[in-house]
């Protein structure tokens, strides 16, 4: 029936869209990681203006897609790779979204650190590597997602275990900084929870691939440990 | 065709005759085999034909019987002069893509709604984006720049997007849009991060000259106008003028090393000269000892042979500079070594200090125009800031390199090394 295949070919139209706006959403998200990183390193200030502002858009587009979600659902009744596909995007859209806050958070302590006139440069060396590892983490589920390449999801997945290590280090060592320096302290609390946001994007990054994982290869893997060997 | 229709007009030839003397039905019957014997002959060739049919190769068993034979023939050359033409048309696409991918600018190609179709490797290597995968996918799945989303959104492709990727390495590109056939598009990826980082310099050094001239030029006009609106005595009068004096002095040296660097850098290759390394390295040392007016302690480790073929005025410049960058930067009680070696490889001639030394963060541009670790150390010892870019272009113009080894706090060692094809004298 010439009918049936054109109202397909709409459908598949419609998933094609919904996924050029999840992977628009990322790379919006994307660019709030790496301005935060940015102005960490450079002490620019005024990009944290335009990453809160990018927010307003990436909230934005969760909503329409959220919605474009459930459209989908009630007017075509996807199943089997198509449900997953919509299913998978409506909790992927949940985490870049929250990785977006973490950003903003990271903006944010930024200007606290260089308008109280510290320069947080001096731990800058670790906080930029890990921040870079979380970022390639990002990168690579979105790249995962828009391939749907499950291996490279999987790969994904187990770096998010070295940026959670990374993390744990640069802890121990401002630990010690306030230890033997507690005029430090201030800058260092604000230093920990930039690095507590990089460590939450890499977790965000993680569960992304997950999804990705689910959508691909219809497996859960989350929460077992086995299955990403 | 004439021996298909002879062979007809034969067999009934035969047939009448037959019929008319002999028998009417033996007639008929030869007849009969006859036109029997060439339909077989026919219905032969023409099965031959309908089974080459099905799967047209060029096969040189394709044989007929006759008259058929000819148009078996007309057929394989048709069939091979085709395929020969294919081939050809094959290998000029071939080629063409070849050096569409050979070519240095990335170039995808788009349909009507922006999806993949084709891409070469330089855009692969520069998007990121992977032809085994993405052909077909769209090109904002895979560069999700929001600015490059937008720039396909808005729809107005007349000027270039400008576009900074940081993956991997830092990258500029500049991506041009062009439409091409029936509601197609042809990605241009152009790399332009050497531009674009020759453009900053020059804006660095331009702004950089201007605020090294005005500096000093601040100060003049400053006391320029003191001197003109307020009456003083003769003591404060000398000591503005001293200052003023040094002022103008420092502009200009740095206006004496800009126009230096200037004349090396458009200069013809440096003659080529023996220069007695041996009196020259023992004349830095002396210079050294002087500079340093006994607050270091200077020492001289020279095996004292061989020279040095090149231009004597700018290899003394030089090296004479590292010396007195050397008494400059290290702290009174200081040790500081002049090393002249030659061996195999040629010849190497070092300064090491115990001074203050240089983070490993400087080094790399420390040759650079204006570049300072620490602007007011620097202006303070009296330094124009293009010491080291005129040391390094002279050593260029030998073949030397310059290289630079330092610890903060321990001091810093500053190598040249002249290939072996620049010693002689030995």
């Amino acid at each position: 029936m010439p009918d049936s295949l054109h109202v397909s070919s709409q459908f598949d139209e419609d998933l094609a869209r919904l996924r050029t706006h999840v992977l628009q959403m990322g790379g919006l998200v994307e660019t709030q990681i790496s301005s935060a990183i940015d102005a960490y390193s450079t002490g620019e200030v005024a990009s944290v203006k335009s990453i809160i502002e990018t927010d307003r858009k990436v909230n934005d587009l969760e909503k329409a897609i959220d919605d474009d979600c459930a459209h989908i659902i009630a007017k075509r009744q996807p199943t089997a790779s198509d449900l997953r596909l919509v299913l998978g995007i409506s909790k992927i859209v949940t985490d870049l979204e929250r990785a977006g806050d973490e950003a903003k958070k990271i903006a944010k302590g930024v200007r606290r650190i260089y308008e109280a006139g510290h320069m947080p440069t001096q731990y800058g060396v670790g906080i930029r590597h890990l921040a870079e590892a979380a970022l390639t983490m990002v990168r690579q589920a979105l790249d995962a997602f828009a391939r749907l390449d499950g291996k490279l999801a999987l790969s994904v997945i187990r770096a998010d275990e070295d940026v959670d290590v990374e993390f744990k280090s640069i802890i121990r060592q401002l630990i010690t900084h306030m230890m033997e320096d507690p005029r430090t302290i201030t800058t260092s609390i604000d230093i920990i929870s930039i690095s507590r946001a990089i460590e939450r994007i890499g977790d965000h990054a993680k569960n992304i691939s997950e999804q990705v994982v689910f959508v691909v290869e219809g497996r859960d893997i989350r929460h077992d440990k086995e299955a990403i060997k | 065709m004439q021996r298909a229709l002879a062979y007809g007009a034969f067999t009934a030839v035969i047939a009448f005759l037959l019929g008319y003397f002999g028998e009417t039905w033996m007639g008929w019957v030869l007849f009969y085999i006859g036109l029997s014997v060439h339909l077989a002959m026919h219905y032969r060739n023409f099965s031959r034909l309908e089974r080459w049919s099905h799967k047209p190769v060029l096969d040189a068993s394709l044989e007929g019987d006759g008259e058929w034979d000819a148009v078996f023939r007309r057929l394989y050359r048709h069939e091979k002069e085709l395929l020969e033409k294919i081939e050809h048309r094959e290998r000029d696409i071939a080629r063409l893509i070849a050096a569409v991918h050979a070519m240095n600018d990335g170039i995808v190609l788009l349909d009507g709604e922006f999806r993949i179709q084709f891409c070469n490797k330089t855009a692969e290597r520069q998007l990121d984006i992977d032809s085994s995968t993405d052909r077909g996918a769209a090109i904002a799945n895979i560069v999700r720049q929001p600015r490059f989303i937008d720039y396909l959104g808005k729809g107005d492709f007349t000027r270039p997007l400008v576009l900074r990727l940081d993956r991997y390495f830092e990258r500029v590109l500049s991506l041009y849009l062009i439409a091409y056939a029936e509601d197609h598009w042809l990605l241009q990826v152009k790399d332009i991060t050497q531009t674009d980082r020759l453009d900053s310099m020059r804006r660095d050094f331009v702004a950089n000259v201007s605020h090294e001239l005005r500096t000093p030029l601040t100060v003049l006009s400053g006391f320029v106008e003191t001197l003109q609106e307020i009456e003083l005595d003769a003591d404060s009068r000398r000591h503005y003028l001293q200052l003023m004096g040094e002022q103008s002095q420092r502009m200009q040296s740095i206006v004496q090393d800009l126009l230096t660097l200037s004349s090396i850098e458009s200069a013809p290759p440096p003659e080529d000269q023996p220069v007695d390394m041996a009196s020259l390295v023992d004349k830095l040392y002396r210079d050294a000892v002087a500079l340093s007016a006994g607050r270091h302690d200077i020492r001289l480790d020279s095996d004292g042979q061989g020279d040095l073929l090149g231009a004597e005025s700018e290899l003394v410049s030089a090296l004479a500079n590292l010396v007195a960058n050397a008494v400059r930067y290290t702290p009174a009680g200081g040790t500081i070594t002049l090393i002249w070696k030659i061996s195999a490889e040629g010849a190497e001639f070092a300064v090491q200090d115990t001074g203050i030394g240089i983070d490993p963060k400087h080094i790399p541009r420390l040759t650079e125009r204006f570049y300072r670790v620490d602007r007011g150390r620097s202006r303070d010892a009296g330094g124009t800031g293009l010491g080291l870019a005129i040391v390094k272009h002279s050593l260029n113009r030998h073949q030397a390199t310059l290289e630079i080894t330092s610890k903060p706090g321990e001091g810093s060692r500053f190598a040249t090394r002249f290939p072996a094809s620049r010693v002689t004298g030995l």
